[in-house]
């Protein structure tokens, strides 16, 4: 494991050897004061998770099913070249592999090593969670057919594909991937799909169940650390306070995306979430919750980080950001919706 | 830590995962950290953990085959792992409660949701109603006077909010829409002479007429109490908008 990792790794155990000692003081003396906030914390991080997990499985059994029932060749032949072509397939793949923030990761690094080109796989990560038909159907119930639907998926499109063309100047998928992740997985591929004798469909399942299972591991821990610093931050960021802050076309749009990264819900319910704001904020600050939201929050990023270079993940970040700011900030200004 | 341990704990903690969720849903639990609705899926996540560590179990050392060069394995990601279950089975499980409000402030201008649904939640009974369903109800009205005299029927956890004048409390509810890191607060006021006496937490069932109360300028609903009554926490601590 790098030593990112790692050190995040000892603060959140630092964090939980903390507040064992706690617990356990508590335990011996029968009603020591344990900080309420503690309760708190560790409600809202597995909550989190709960809720997340399911999604990541997803992920990671496609991913494996893809592994091991789709050949390199037949799937390169499916997916276009051309990188213009590749970022728009890209931004609407997710109508055909319909999972979210936590489940598109593990499903993207497969793809690359079949063979698709790096402008699509950026592309379909960051419009993914949104341009899928189960988020279509829960934004539809928040917000009925009007302009908060198709400026939502629209822009999620748009952005998606544009970061995508900046990444379309890369030919090789493993200049953008981290290196150390590349091996096992080549290595894992090669004995799969260049079997010696065909094997049945049983093994075949069994080896997918295998990678799916290594996979969780390897995202789960950022899923983990991701879940435990958003439980953190909404224990003691007062969000209050933050909502307080206003209305204006520019503060508003960039109050409610730092609180998009701070909630890191799953793409799947935050337009629910944003019902909230309606009335007090304004229309592009809710589409950049709904548009920002899902690309980049805590725990995504967390994620984007185990599979891409980290020079990768900040502008995979910050392209999406100045563009969803300046989008925001344009609808306030000039729709008057 | 060798390959072969390594593989044997990262199975039994894939294992130990899918029980975990199984059983938060055995044990009523679940809905103290998600919305109702998704329980299906956490059943299909426990499930699937379990296949998936009975699958990652390692059958002896020649199915390992290539791996046996003998390197070792640092413990962190087996340990980081283990966090949801540390946490999931030492920590009893408590519902989100007031010191949770304390940075999400309360929801005054709770969503309002949309086209029919909230005609349809207004037109229950008043003493149906539950703190969310009123609070909507004062949104949504143009003049919240109308519901002046209805009767209230609700239960909730009591929030002594600092902006309150003696003899009054806020029974507060918390309402998730996906699970507890969306969770968002609503309260009603309670007027009561005895309102003082109510420690922070505490779960009550609070009946009496409804009036129109003030919070911060806001017209927030008050419950003028006939009786306040000790619960136990419901097993369905949140509701869902």
């Amino acid at each position: 494991m790098n030593r990112i990792a790692n050190i995040l790794g000892m603060i959140g155990l630092a964090v939980l050897g903390v507040a064992l000692v706690l617990f356990l003081q508590n335990f011996m003396a029968g009603q020591v004061q344990v900080p309420a906030q503690f309760f708190t914390f560790t409600t809202i991080f597995l909550g989190i998770f709960i809720e997340a997990a399911p999604f990541l499985l997803l992920g990671t059994l496609a991913s494996g099913l893809v592994e091991v029932f789709f050949k390199k060749e037949s799937l390169q032949r499916l997916m276009p070249r051309n990188r213009f072509l590749g970022a728009l397939a890209g931004g609407l793949l997710g109508f055909v592999f319909p999972v979210c923030e936590c489940g598109v990761v593990p499903l993207t690094r497969r793809l690359f090593h079949k063979g698709m080109v790096p402008a699509m796989g950026v592309a379909f990560l960051l419009a993914s969670p949104v341009l899928n038909p189960i988020v279509l159907v829960s934004t539809y119930a928040a917000y009925g057919w009007g302009p908060v639907l198709w400026l939502r998926m629209g822009l999620s499109f748009a952005v998606a594909v544009a970061t995508g063309l900046v990444f379309a100047l890369e030919e090789q998928p493993a200049r953008l991937l981290r290196p150390m992740q590349l091996e096992p997985i080549r290595g894992g591929s090669v004995d799969l799909s260049v079997p010696m004798l065909q094997p049945s469909f049983a093994a075949r399942l069994r080896s997918a169940l295998k990678i799916a299972g290594d996979e969780f591991f390897e995202m789960g821990r950022y899923l983990i650390i991701g879940s435990m610093m958003a439980a953190l931050l909404q224990t003691v960021v007062p969000q209050n306070a933050l909502l307080a802050l206003g209305s204006g076309p520019l503060l508003s749009v960039l109050v409610l995306m730092v609180l998009a990264v701070l909630l890191s819900i799953c793409s799947t319910v935050d337009a629910f979430v944003s019902l909230a704001f309606v009335g007090t904020f304004t229309t592009g600050s809710i589409l950049s919750f709904l548009v920002f939201g899902p690309m980049v929050d805590i725990k995504s990023v967390m994620l984007y980080l185990q599979v891409f270079r980290r020079r990768t993940v900040s502008y995979m970040v910050l392209l999406p950001m100045l563009m969803i700011i300046l989008a925001s900030v344009f609808i306030n200004l000039n729709l008057g919706i | 830590m060798n390959e072969l341990n390594y593989k044997r704990t990262q199975s039994l903690i894939l294992l130990a995962l899918g029980a975990y969720l199984l059983y938060k849903i055995a044990s009523g639990t679940l809905y103290f950290y998600i919305n109702e609705r998704f329980t299906w899926l956490v059943l299909l996540g426990g499930l699937s953990l379990l296949a998936l560590g009975i699958v990652a179990w390692p059958r002896g050392v020649h199915a390992e085959g290539h791996h046996d060069h003998a390197h070792a394995r640092g413990v962190w990601p087996l340990a980081i792992l283990s966090l949801p279950l540390v946490l999931g089975f030492l920590v009893p499980a408590r519902p989100l409660d007031s010191s949770a409000l304390d940075t999400r402030g309360l929801t005054t201008n709770a969503l309002v949701g949309v086209g029919g649904q909230v005609a349809v939640q207004l037109d229950q009974p008043s003493d149906q109603r539950n703190v969310l369903d009123w609070v909507r109800a004062f949104n949504y009205a143009t003049d919240p006077v109308i519901y002046e005299g209805e009767q209230a029927d609700v239960i909730g956890f009591v929030y002594q909010d600092a902006r309150l004048p003696e003899g009054q409390f806020l029974v507060g509810r918390f309402a998730v829409s996906c699970c507890v890191a969306d969770a968002f607060a609503v309260g009603m006021i309670v007027q009561s002479d005895e309102a003082g006496r109510w420690a922070a937490n505490q779960w009550v069932h609070v009946t009496g007429e409804v009036q129109v109360g003030t919070l911060d300028g806001v017209a927030v609903p008050m419950i003028l109490a006939g009786s306040i009554k000790e619960v136990s926490i419901p097993p369905q601590p949140y509701l869902f908008p």
